[in-house]
Parts: C-alpha cells; structure tokens; sequence
C-alpha cells in the first residue's frame, strides 16, 4: 500500500519534471509576492531582466561548453579585457565597428585557445580556464591599469547598453537576438545534434567520424564570444571600462543560470530556451532577496545552497 | 544437498501505469540449484532481477528467503538476508588488488578506525578454501583476466554471505577456454550449496551448466523444467515464439558467397602495429562476409581500429577498390564509405541520452543537411523507415536509446551505419548480450547487405556465429592470421583447433 502510494507519486513527480522550473519560479515569485508587494511592479520586473542581461548573454555562449561536459571559468576577465580593447580602440580614433570588431575577436580567441588546450592537449577544461581567468585578469591589469576608463562622447557605443528601441532596451534585444541565434544553430544546424553527442559520449562521437576537436575550440570560441559581448554591453553601460570587471563570482552566476536551467555539469542534454529560464530563475532569486533585504553574506549562502539543490535535483532523475 | 527453496516469490508482478511488465510470476531458487533465466530482451527478465536485488518494489506479490519474508524494494534488505548480483559488466576497481576489491567498502576494523589487515586476509583465505577458488589475493584486479575478475565478483558477493547468486549474462565477455573456467567455479559453487541464477542468451551454455529452465516471454513465466527435460528446439521456440524460431533454424541453412563477386574491395597487405599485431594480409570482397575469429585478447579489436583510421598501423599497405589509403581519423574512413560498428555499444557506440532518430543519424550529419541546415523532414522520414526496417520496438524515434532493450540498441547501432550504405562494413562482436530473436534478425540485415554488395569484415569470438553467418573465416591468434576457410570447407572443430591452438 505504502509502497504503491509513492511509487506513484514517483509517477507524478516525473510527469511534471519538465515543468518543475517554471513551477517553482512561479511559488517563488508568489511568496516574495506576499511578503513585499513591490515586487510585483511592473519596474521592478523590467529591473530584473536588466540585471541579468549579462549574465544572460554569457549564460547562453556558455550552455554548450557545459553540455559537452566542460566549463569555462575565464569569462569574467574575458568581460573585462573586451571593454577595456573597445575602449582603447575608440581612444585611438578607430571607428566604432573596429572596436566592436577588436573586442569581440580578442574574446573569441581567448576562447578558442582555451578550447584549443583543452582538446588538442586534451588539459581539463576547469584547470586550463582557471589559469586563464588569471592569465587575462593578469593582462588586463598590466594593460588597463587600476584606473577605471571613461568613455565620452561615443553616442553610438553608449547607445548599445542604454538604448532604446521601440521602449525596449537595446541591450535586451541584444540579448533576445543573440540567444535566438544560438537557439538556432542548437535547433536547426549539425552543431546541436554534434554537441549534445559529445557530451554524452565523446569517444562515440569521434567513432562517428566528427570532429570532436574542433568543435570544441569552436564553442569555447562562443562562450568568449559571450563574455567579450557582455563586456561591451557592461563598458557601455556604465560608460567605463576597467581591469577589475567581471570580477570574481561572475562565472559561478553564469554557471549557475545555466545549472538552474536543467543542464547537468557532467554533460549531456540541455537547451539554451532552459538556460534562458534558469537566468530568470537567479535573477528572481536576487533580486527577491535584495527587495527584503536580505544581507548579502545571507544572499550568498542561499544562491550556494539552491545551485547545489538543483544540481542534485537534475543528477536524481 | 537438501533440496529446500532458499528463494520462492509469489505472485510478483509489476506494473508501470498501464504497462504490465512482469505478471503473476512464481519463482524458486532451491540450494544447490542452478537455474537459467532465458527469455527475449523485454521478456520481463531485468524486471524479477531487479525484484530480487531491492532495486526495484514490485506491485504485487512477496519473496521469502529462506522461509522468511523479505522487504522488498530495499537493495541492502537483500544483500543482507544472501541475495547477491554479479553484473554483466564488472564493478571492480582495477587499481586496487583482489583482497582490497572483496571487502571494497566494508573492511573489518580495528579500534579508532585502522584497517586490521590480518583479518581481512585471514577471512579471505577461509572464503578461498570453503569454495576451491584459487587466486592470488594480492594481485592488482586490473592484471587479472577477464574470467578471473569475475571469480573476484563471485568471491566478493561471498564474503557478503550470500546464499543465492544473480548472474547476468556472465560470459558476455569471456573466450570459450574461459566459460568452462567460470563453469567449473559455478559447479563448485553448487557442491557447497550455493543457490544460482543463470542469466544467459547463451544456449549452449544453459545446456552444459544448468539443472532447471526458466523461461519467460511478454512478462510471463511461460514454462519450467528441468534443463534435461527440454530439447533444445523447443526451447528457442519457447523463448522467441514460432515465427523468429523458425528463421533462427533456418539461418544455418543460407547459401555461402565466398569471394563474393569477386570484385576485391579492401586489400590489407602485410599490416603491421609493432606488439600488437603482425603481418595480416587478406582480401575483403564486394558482397561476401568475413569473419575473423579467435580469442579475446587475440587484437582483433586493435586491426579493425587501425582500418578505421581511429588507430594508426606502423607498416603494411591498404588498399580499398585498388587505391592505397591510410585514415588519419574516423572521419577520412567514413567518407570514404567505410562504418565499423564498435563493440562495447555503451562505451564507444551510442549515446544513450539521446533519442533512437539522433542516435541513427548520428555517424552520417552530412547526408541531412542542406549548407548549414539540418533537414529535420528527411531526418524525420528516414528515420521512421530504418526503424520499421530494423524492426526497432518500440518504434519510437523520439524514445531515449537508454531506455531499450540491449537487442534494440545494438539494432539502432546498426542502423546507424547501414544508414551510411557502406562499401565496406566493420562489425566487432556484433550480438553480444544480444537475445536470439534479434540475433536473427541482426544476421538477416547483414545479409541483405551483402547482398546489396557490401564488403562485410566482421569480428566474433562466438562460433555459432562465426558458423551461422560466414562466407569465409580467418582465425586469428594472438596478433596473427593462422589461417583463412570458405566456410562450405571448414568445420566447427577445424576451427576450434585453430583457435586454441598454436598460441604464442
């Protein structure tokens, strides 16, 4: 009898797994709801979705590096040496393209030699983007300085993190696209189906005659990509650019969202759309604790104690 | 030995919303008994097992243990009360030696927590002697052979005490030479009143070691016996049903195609990889099935690797249609029209998270997509017609790989590269821990590919196969070829010699 009984609801709980996200963002968002109102304000929402915006775009460059199995720590120093290469870019009187252009690539290749490491000479990917997140914290200070930068007069740049278009935010709509587009390329081209064979057996995947390595390079390559983007959105914003951006506990949020979204860190099946859910998931969670006041240390605990819940939840199933 | 049931489960069934997976089934395991469990993959076989282990409750029903009712559902529940699984694969650790691997997790203790050594050797050393098992306790389990990891398995499932041993498919890996060890030790086993179950698609073997039949099929025990009452006929058609039985029996019926058509397609001149394998030449025709056998450990695996491009040779020629090649990756075989199913499905093979349509176009991206595009309507079709083709159940293309049958992985493993249409077809093993059923319909597509006009090389330490499906065999010990057979002008025993034979 008792064993019946829970056995079904075993039944139960596994019907609504694919559920199990949304609800709780749901009873989550209620009772911060019932214990402070303002929570609920229309303002209150758009700021959440700002405050995530680069968590976001980097969570969504990431998703695929954790679905093959692997991680990318280095992304906060990438953030920061791509602002600080925008800015010296337009300070050297170089059109807003290039510097653009410039920040993005200096992303990109960091990502691919973190890629390049960690499948040619087959280093694990949390020791080689440990370094990384030092080799390039190291750089950016030697190159940036402890100054923070300012940008003046640079309309165009500035518009990309405080824009609007159409009442919506451009770094929004950055973000919209950007996530569509490799929502896209999981959904519709060769790369989804190489990814999620690689995470789930790499050595198959190679049996299968792809090419394991240089997909990886290439979506480290992405996740730089994501990190140098988001460091133009952060410049932008804040009309500065620093060495010390991104700082130490932006990889564990990126990594976090993307957790909170179903994607297990051993690898295997996950999906950008769920990344995008569990991104609201930490920005609710951060937001909410900020809106009760909350003390940070207090905020810190609870973010470590929910990552490790639902890591455990998605290894349960 | 007194003849008293030291398992006997009534009534269990089990039931998964409305699927029924197991019914009604009564099972009895006496002391000293060696029972096979035989049936089809999804005959309701790994459902009683997992009943029998704890690892999963039955929906209805009850075991007793020696008279005594057991919790079910409770895995150390039945460790504890003498229940004990070997599985097919080993769950030892390999860096560890035999005594450390026996009481792995469980080590007697002194005061404060140290280890008392002297103990575990002493209580290790009783176990050998009680069951006339002889091994080196200190030997690293990873410089053991296969078979004698397993008798590591079996030792370790007695330190615990256990009474009745679940065996699943115990020789899936093992040579011939090695089964009858491992038969040898499960006899000795009886004689001290060790209850077993024997899990096996291996016929031959349940006729050599068992005492009772058990046979199951849809979820049902369909019949029970004594071994030596039931020809072996009757049962294969027990355990697949009239229809697959009957292509079973006719599969040894086909006509031979040595040499093919005549046309060579893969020529392997003197290919050499220094310490593994030397000087194998032969000729791989259009349209014929070859088979290399011998033992395991005889780099048959290591050959096809190097063929494949996912392994390099260090001298010796290849030559496909007349062209010499040499692969630096799986990538340059495959688009030169070479597949090679590996053989460990899990480990190099599939992938198991992902759905049977995935799995299927997996090795051949290229043929779906359009520039960068997949084309998920040919994906779609396509895949629904190689799944019918091959008969896949449930025919499901969304079903997660994990959640089949091991018969119908090894059939999405195919498939895979049959999608492909290759020239030229590696198969390594191509039906271990495979039912009879899907055997017969493994060897029929193989067939009708040859038929089609692949050059088919495959690798198979089982001779009932090697026998059932060759056009021509090739006996290979320890790195070389001894000899090559049209399979019409050899016989079982001329190769068995072989294969034994002139080792080293």
């Amino acid at each position: 009898m008792n064993a019946r009984l829970s056995s079904q609801s075993i039944e139960i709980f596994r019907g609504l797994a694919p559920y199990a996200l949304p609800l709780v963002i749901l009873f989550i968002v209620i009772m911060f709801s019932i214990a402070e109102p303002a929570f609920l304000k229309p303002e209150n929402l758009v700021g959440i979705i700002h405050q995530m915006n680069l968590i976001g775009i980097m969570a969504v460059a990431m998703t695929f590096v954790i679905m093959t199995g692997g991680v990318d720590l280095s992304v906060g120093p990438v953030l920061a040496l791509s602002g600080l290469t925008a800015f010296f870019a337009m300070d050297a009187g170089l059109g807003l393209p290039i510097a653009i252009a410039a920040a993005l690539i200096v992303g990109i290749l960091i990502g691919m030699l973190n890629g390049t490491l960690i499948s040619i000479l087959g280093l694990p990917p949390i020791i080689v983007t440990l370094a990384m997140l030092s080799v390039v914290r190291g750089f950016a200070l030697i190159w940036g300085g402890p100054e923070w930068h300012l940008i003046r007069n640079q309309d165009a740049f500035t518009f990309i993190g405080t824009g609007h278009i159409g009442g919506i935010s451009f770094s929004i709509v950055l973000l919209v696209v950007f996530a569509g587009v490799v929502m896209f390329a999981q959904n519709r081209t060769p790369l989804g189906l190489m990814v999620s064979g690689i995470g789930e057996n790499e050595r198959a995947a190679y049996l299968s005659g792809h090419r394991v390595r240089l997909t990886k390079i290439a979506i480290y390559g992405l996740s730089g990509f994501g990190a140098a983007l988001a460091g133009i959105v952060q410049s932008s914003q804040v009309h500065t650019s620093a060495a010390v951006y991104g700082e130490f506990g932006t990889e564990l949020d990126v990594i976090a969202a993307i957790v909170l979204g179903g994607t297990s860190l051993m690898g295997g099946n996950g999906s950008i759309g769920r990344t995008l859910i569990g991104v609201v998931f930490l920005g609710v969670i951060n937001n909410g604790m900020n809106i009760l006041n909350v003390q940070l240390d207090i905020q810190l605990i609870t973010k470590g104690v929910i990552i490790v819940l639902a890591m455990a939840l998605s290894e349960l199933k | 030995m007194a003849d008293y049931p030291l398992i006997n489960a009534q009534g269990l069934g089990k039931t998964y919303g409305s699927l029924a997976v197991l019914i009604d089934a009564n099972f009895s395991v006496s002391a000293g008994e060696i029972r096979a469990l035989v049936g089809s993959n999804g005959a309701g076989k790994s459902t009683l097992i997992k009943i029998l282990t704890g690892a999963i409750t039955p929906t209805s029903g009850m075991v007793e243990v020696n008279g005594v009712e057991v919790q079910l559902g409770r895995p150390t529940e039945m460790i504890r009360s003498g229940i004990a699984c070997i599985y097919q694969h080993s769950n030892l650790a390999p860096a560890m030696t035999v005594l450390d691997n026996i009481f792995l997790g469980r080590q007697p203790t002194k005061r404060f927590g140290f280890l008392d050594r002297k103990r575990q050797r002493q209580e290790a050393e009783e176990l050998l002697q009680r069951h006339a098992i002889q091994i080196d306790l200190d030997a690293l389990v990873s410089t053991l052979s296969t078979v004698k990891q397993k008798e590591v398995e079996i030792l370790k499932a007695l330190a615990l005490n256990a009474r009745v041993l679940l065996m699943d498919e115990p020789t899936g890996w093992l040579a011939a030479s090695d089964v009858r060890k491992l038969h040898a030790t499960i006899r000795a086993l009886k004689e001290r009143g060790v209850g077993i179950v024997y899990i096996s698609h291996m016929l031959d073997e349940i006729f050599s070691v068992c005492d009772t039949v058990t046979v199951m099929r849809d979820g049902r025990i369909i019949s029970e016996g004594r071994v030596a009452d039931i020809p072996r006929p009757k049962l294969v058609k027990l355990m697949v049903g009239e229809k697959l039985a009957k292509d079973s029996a006719q599969a040894g019926k086909f006509k031979r195609m040595a040499g093919g058509t005549g046309q060579v397609r893969l020529s392997v001149n003197s290919l050499t990889k220094r310490g593994v394998f030397s000087d194998i030449s032969f000729d791989l025709h259009a349209g014929e099935i070859f088979c290399i056998t011998g033992l395991i450990g005889s780099k048959r695996t290591e050959f096809l690797h190097t063929l494949f491009g996912s392994d390099q040779f260090d001298s010796g020629e290849l030559k496909i249609d007349g062209k010499v090649v040499s692969f630096k990756s799986p990538a340059k075989a495959i688009a030169s029209g070479i597949g090679f199913m590996t053989e460990d499905r899990h480990r190099e093979g599939l992938m198991l998270g992902l759905s049977v349509s995935n799995n299927l176009v997996m090795a051949t991206l290229k043929r779906f997509q359009k520039w960068a595009l997949l084309k998920h309507k040919k994906i779609h079709s396509d895949t629904g017609r190689m799944i019918a083709d091959l008969n896949i159940q449930p025919p499901d293309r969304a079903k997660l790989v994990r959640l089949l049958s091991g018969g119908n992985q090894q059939k999405v493993l195919l498939g895979k590269w049959l999608n492909l249409k290759p020239k030229i077809l590696l198969l390594d093993e191509p039906t271990v821990g495979v039912d009879v059923g899907a055997k017969a319909e493994i060897y029929a597509l193989l067939r009708a590919e040859r038929d089609k006009g692949a050059a088919i090389l495959v690798v198979s330490s089982d001779l009932e196969e090697v026998m059932t499906i060759s056009d021509r065999i090739a006996v290979m010990v320890s790195g070389r070829l001894v000899a090559i057979h049209d399979a019409d002008r050899t016989s079982l025993s001329e190769i068995i010699s072989e294969v034994g034979g002139v080792v080293q």
